[in-house]
């Protein structure tokens, strides 16, 4: 982790982050490092460290957001090539508690740019179900990504939730709070 | 990334990476092709990753669908859903009972996993099948047993009724009088039970 706040405050380019990280933590202050750190957050330096060093395709993760608190991620994903999303670029919100990995990260977009798709409403929550029931401890940062990266891929028809401005005005800030109905294999929404 | 491989919830078991692996996926494994030992050593590690905190497993235990967990880790995932006990890999039906501990060739030395807190399930054993010889065994067994249950509280009557055997055993005696004696002493104790057993009727 202090490793990770020295390389923000230098402020080197991502492709240096990305490429030092790695091998600096792990190879020479990574035991140090896990053996301070309760276990949540070292199951969370394990998944920063995979994810850094082999990220999937599209996702990148924010390591200066990272580095100034571990337990929220800021994580870019770009839309897949040949999907409604092709060439645009989103912003994911994870949150953690101490809780982690039994109970589920807080997902949200944010930013500018939120994807309009039939389950993402305008305020970047999502209705998916690996983020509330469905969500097992074998998940990572990356299969939500991969399945929320997934999840747009899959979409035939960019448009809001049929309930968003209801939603977005009465909503929790925590999306983990609404009572999500999930229909078939993906979802629709309800209080 | 297409969205069929996306659905594919967590890490994925080891047999499913090893088959990929042999296929064509070039991400992870490309690492394969010009194997030095630490690669080596990091895969073979990750093989026997606790699929939920990511560290080699301790106290492990393997549930039926094939997928290891620590045993704390594992206990405190079904504790949060006691209604809804699901393999965090793979969704199948899990339980307590329902897993396996693997004990590795120098883990008694380490630590008796029983001694923490959740106690790890045991292990369970069936006997190999019985061959001719094991049974043979078994029915030998079983005349001890029946011997021994018989024998002991009615042995008191046990002495006093052998008189069949005993006078079957008259030729081999080397000594007459101490036959005689014996039965003279045996005949006493025969009346002596017979006078306790109408005492007790009368009492």
């Amino acid at each position: 982790m202090f490793k990770l706040g020295k390389f923000g405050k230098k402020e080197k380019s991502k492709c240096e982050i990305l490429t030092i990280l790695p091998n600096d933590c792990v190879a020479k202050n990574g035991k140090k490092l896990i053996l301070d750190n309760t276990r949540w957050e070292k199951r969370l330096h394990k998944e920063l460290m995979s994810l850094i060093s082999e990220p999937p395709p599209g996702v990148t993760v924010d390591a200066e957001s990272v580095s100034e608190n571990l337990s929220e991620w800021k994580i870019n994903i770009d839309g897949v090539e040949g999907t409604l999303y092709e060439g645009e670029h989103f912003q994911l919100l994870f949150k953690f508690n101490n809780k982690y990995p039994f109970d589920s990260p807080e997902v949200t977009f944010i930013g500018t740019n939120i994807p309009i798709h039939p389950h993402v409403y305008s305020n970047g929550h999502i209705c998916l179900s690996i983020l509330t029931e469905d969500w097992s401890p074998a998940l990572s940062v990356q299969s939500v990504c991969l399945s929320i990266s997934s999840m747009l891929s899959s979409c035939k028809e960019k448009k809001r939730p049929a309930d968003n401005t209801i939603y977005v005005k009465t909503c929790n800030k925590n999306p983990k709070k609404t009572k999500w109905w999930y229909h078939g294999k993906f979802f629709l929404m309800s209080f | 990334m297409s969205s069929e491989e996306v659905i594919v919830p967590a890490s994925a078991p080891p047999m499913e990476e090893a088959s990929t692996s042999t296929s064509s996926t070039p991400t992870v494994n490309t690492n394969t092709e010009t194997p030095t030992e630490e690669n080596k050593d990091k895969e073979d590690e990750s093989m026997y990753e606790c699929n939920i905190c990511l560290d080699p497993a301790k106290n492990a235990v393997v549930s039926m669908c094939g997928h290891l967990f620590c045993w704390p880790c594992l206990h405190q995932w079904l504790e949060i859903r006691p209604t809804r006990k699901l393999c965090p890999v793979c969704k199948a039906a899990i339980d307590k009972d329902k897993v396996i501990p693997l004990y590795g060739r120098n883990s008694s030395k380490q630590e008796d996993p029983r001694e923490k807190l959740p106690p790890r399930p045991q292990g369970q054993r069936t006997e190999p099948e019985s061959t001719g010889f094991s049974g043979f065994g078994f029915g030998d067994g079983g005349f001890h047993m029946s011997f021994g249950i018989g024998a002991f509280p009615f042995g008191f009557f046990a002495s006093t009724f052998n008189f069949g055997d005993q006078r079957a055993g008259l030729n081999n005696r080397p000594n007459a009088t101490q036959y005689e004696n014996e039965q003279t002493l045996s005949k006493f104790f025969l009346y002596l039970a017979l006078l306790c057993l109408v005492g007790l009727f009368y009492s």
